[in-house]
C-alpha cells in the first residue's frame, strides 16, 4: 500500500474549507475511520457486496453445509462430522475419495510440468528474432482463447475410439498400430489423454508469462556472459533461470490452482472414468453433490477438505502480488 | 568458422521447435474446421484428412435445427451485461482503494486479491443454494450474479494497478476548484483510465463466454442455455453429432477469438501482470 500517512487525519483537513465547522464528535469519528471514509465505503459497497454475500457467505456456508446432510430441496440434519467420518473410512465412498485424492495430485504435477517444459521452451523460440515472429506468437496463442469447453470436446473428437477418430486414423495410416487404441476408455491412458489436452489449451498462458519476463531480462547481463566464455547452457543456467524466478514461482502456484479445480476437460473428455481413473475432485464432488443423488453436504464437504491446500497457495500468491505491486 | 556454424546450428533448432509447435497448435483446430466443412461421408465411413468435397449442411442443420442462435443471444446478453457491472463497480472500488484515506484500506486490498485467488469450483455447491434460495436457478439472471465473483474481483485488481500510476496532481486541481469525488473519478480518472478498461473488457467477456461449470449446475432448460451449456446439449444420448458440434464449436469460438486478434498486443501484457486467468 502507498503511504501509509494518508490513513490518518493531516491537520490541514480540519480547517478546509469545505468541512468547515464540524462538531467534535465527527473529528473523533473522522480520525478512527480515515479522512474520507463516507465516500470511501460508499464506493466500496457494491463491490463488498459481490466479495462478502457472494464469496464470503458460500465460503462459511460450505462449512455449515459439510455438517449436515442435506438434499435438494428437502431439509437439512445435522450430522456432525459423520460426513468427514464417511468420506475418510466409510464403506461406498472413501475408496472413491483417496483415488480422487491420488488422481488429482497426478493430474495437476504432470500438467504442471508438461505446461512448464512446453511453455518455457515456446517462449525461449518466440523471444528470437526471426521474420514472422508476430504472426507466430498470435497462433501459438491462440489455443488461450478457446472456450476450455470447446477444447475438451476437440480433443474428444481426436480421441475417438473408433477409425474415424483422428488419432487413430493417423495411427493406422502410418501402421503404428493395428489395432484401434481407446484413448478414453483405456484405464491406463485415460488420464495422460486429459493431461494431453489441458496443456494443448494452457501452455500459451505460461509462455505468456514466460515471455514476458524474458524481456524484462537486460541484455547487457548476456553479453557480459559472452565475453566471460559462457555457452548457451551456461547462459540458461545462470541468467535465463534465475531471471525467471519469480514469474515460474507465480505462474507455477496460479496454474497449480486453476488445473486442480478445473472440471471443464474432464467432465467433457471423460465424466471421471474409466472406474474412476480421471476422477479429480471437483469432479467427484459435481458427481456427489449435484449430478446423481444430489448430496449436497457431501458435495461441499468433498470441496472443502481439499481447500486448505490452496488457501497456502493463495496466501503465498496474495503476498507476492501486492508485494509486486507496490 | 566455428561462429557461423553455430548460428547455423540455432537457426535449425529455432526452425524445427517451430514447426512442432505450429503443428502441435494447428492440429486440433484443423481438425475443428475441416470436421465442420465435411459431408458425413468424409466424416464417418470414408474417414479422410483432406476432404475431397465441402459442405455446408452441418452449419445449416445448427442454425436452423438447434436452438444455437439462442444460445449465442444468451451468452452475449449474460456476458454483456456481467462486463458492465464488473467495469463499474470494479472502478469505484478500485478508486476508493488507491486514492481515498479510510481505515481497513489494506485489508480491503487484500480481500480483493484472495477472492480473485479462489477458484470458482470451490465454491458451486454453496453457490447454487444462494441462487437457489434468491429464486434464480434455471434463469440466466443467476448466471449474470454468479460471474460477477470472476469478474469483480479482477476488474477492480486490474484498476487498481493501473490507477496507482495515474499521477494524484492531476485531480488534486480538480478538488481544489470543487470537484466532488464522484466528479474527478467521471472527469478525469475514468478518460485516462479508458486503456485500462478496454483490457479488463475483454478479460471479463473471454470469462464469461467460456464459463462453464456455473451454467451446468443452475441451469437446465433450453430457453436459458448459454453457449457452452447449449453445446453438450447436442449430444443425443452417447451418440456426438461431430459435424453439427464442431461447426457450432467453431461459431462458439470466432466471438473470443475475434476479440483476441483483435487486442493480441494488450492481452499478452495484461497476462504479464500475473492477473488473469489462463
Amino acid at each position: 500500500m502507498t503511504g501509509g500517512s494518508l490513513g490518518r487525519v493531516q491537520p490541514t483537513d480540519l480547517v478546509g474549507t469545505r468541512f468547515g465547522g464540524v462538531s467534535p464528535a465527527t473529528v473523533r469519528l473522522r480520525h478512527l475511520l480515515g479522512r474520507d471514509w463516507a465516500t470511501a465505503w460508499l464506493f466500496l459497497a457494491p463491490c463488498l457486496l459481490v466479495l462478502v454475500g457472494l464469496i464470503g457467505y458460500p465460503f462459511f456456508s460450505a462449512i455449515l453445509l459439510s455438517f449436515q446432510a442435506k438434499l435438494v430441496g428437502s431439509p437439512a440434519v445435522w450430522v456432525g462430522l459423520g460426513n468427514y467420518q464417511d468420506l475418510f473410512t466409510g464403506r461406498d465412498l472413501s475408496g472413491q475419495f483417496w483415488q480422487s485424492v491420488r488422481v488429482t495430485l497426478l493430474f495437476t504435477l504432470s500438467a504442471l510440468v508438461c505446461k512448464f517444459v512446453l511453455g518455457l521452451a515456446m517462449a525461449l523460440l518466440l523471444n528470437e528474432n526471426f521474420r514472422g515472429r508476430s504472426v507466430l506468437r498470435a497462433l501459438f496463442f491462440l489455443p488461450w482463447a478457446v472456450p476450455s469447453l470447446i477444447v475438451g470436446l476437440t480433443w474428444k473428437w481426436m480421441y475417438d475410439g473408433s477409425a474415424e477418430g483422428l488419432l487413430n486414423l493417423l495411427a493406422l495410416r502410418l501402421g503404428l498400430t493395428h489395432d484401434l487404441i481407446q484413448w478414453l476408455a483405456n484405464y491406463d491412458l485415460a488420464l495422460w489423454a486429459v493431461v494431453v489436452a489441458v496443456v494443448w489449451a494452457s501452455t500459451p498462458f505460461w509462455a505468456m508469462m514466460f515471455l514476458a519476463g524474458l524481456q524484462a531480462i537486460p541484455g547487457e547481463l548476456y553479453e557480459a556472459a559472452e565475453i566471460d566464455g559462457a555457452d548457451v547452457f551456461g547462459r540458461f543456467l545462470h541468467i535465463t533461470l534465475p531471471g525467471l524466478g519469480n514469474i515460474i514461482l507465480i505462474t507455477a502456484m496460479l496454474s497449480s490452482i486453476w488445473t486442480a479445480t478445473s472440471i471443464n476437460f474432464v467432465y467433457v473428455l471423460t465424466n471421471g472414468g474409466p472406474a474412476g481413473a480421471t476422477m479429480t475432485f471437483p469432479m467427484l464432488a459435481y458427481q456427489v453433490g449435484v449430478a446423481g443423488a444430489q448430496r449436497l453436504g457431501m458435495g461441499a464437504t468433498i470441496s472443502l477438505v481439499f481447500t486448505p491446500v490452496f488457501m497456502v497457495l493463495i496466501y503465498f500468491l496474495t503476498k507476492r502480488m501486492l508485494a509486486s505491486d507496490r | 568458422m566455428t561462429r557461423s556454424r553455430g548460428r547455423l546450428l540455432r537457426t535449425l533448432v529455432r526452425t524445427a521447435g517451430l514447426l512442432l509447435f505450429g503443428i502441435w497448435t494447428v492440429v486440433p483446430l484443423y481438425w475443428i474446421i475441416v470436421t465442420a466443412i465435411k459431408p458425413n461421408l468424409l466424416i464417418y465411413r470414408e474417414a479422410s484428412l483432406f476432404p475431397s468435397q465441402i459442405t455446408g449442411d452441418h452449419f445449416a442443420f445448427v442454425l436452423t435445427q438447434t436452438p444455437f442462435l439462442h444460445y449465442i443471444q444468451n451468452s452475449l446478453v449474460v456476458t454483456l451485461v456481467t462486463t458492465t457491472l464488473a467495469m463499474a463497480i470494479g472502478t469505484l472500488a478500485a478508486y476508493a482503494i488507491v486514492r481515498l484515506a479510510f481505515t481497513g484500506r489494506p485489508w480491503v486490498a487484500r480481500a480483493v486479491v484472495v477472492t480473485y485467488l479462489v477458484p470458482g469450483s470451490l465454491l458451486f455447491i454453496p453457490m447454487f443454494q444462494v441462487i437457489y434460495s434468491l429464486g434464480l436457478i434455471d434463469n440466466i439472471v443467476g448466471l449474470m450474479v454468479t460471474y460477477l465473483t470472476f469478474t469483480v474481483p479482477f476488474a477492480t485488481w486490474m484498476m487498481i494497478g493501473y490507477f496507482r500510476n495515474v499521477p494524484s496532481e492531476l485531480e488534486d486541481a480538480a478538488l481544489i476548484d470543487g470537484c466532488s469525488r464522484v466528479q474527478a473519478l467521471a472527469r478525469i480518472m475514468v478518460p485516462i483510465a479508458l486503456p485500462a478498461l478496454a483490457v479488463v473488457a475483454l478479460f471479463a467477456f473471454t470469462l464469461s463466454w467460456n464459463e462453464f461449470l456455473y451454467a451446468l449446475v443452475f441451469i437446465g432448460s433450453d430457453s436459458q442455455k448459454t453457449l457452452t451449456v447449449g453445446l453438450i446439449g447436442l449430444v443425443r444420448g452417447d451418440t456426438f453429432p461431430w459435424g453439427p458440434m464442431m461447426a457450432a464449436s467453431l461459431m462458439g469460438t470466432i466471438p473470443p477469438a475475434l476479440v483476441y486478434v483483435i487486442s493480441q498486443r494488450w492481452v499478452v501484457s495484461g497476462l504479464a501482470a500475473g492477473s488473469v486467468k489462463g
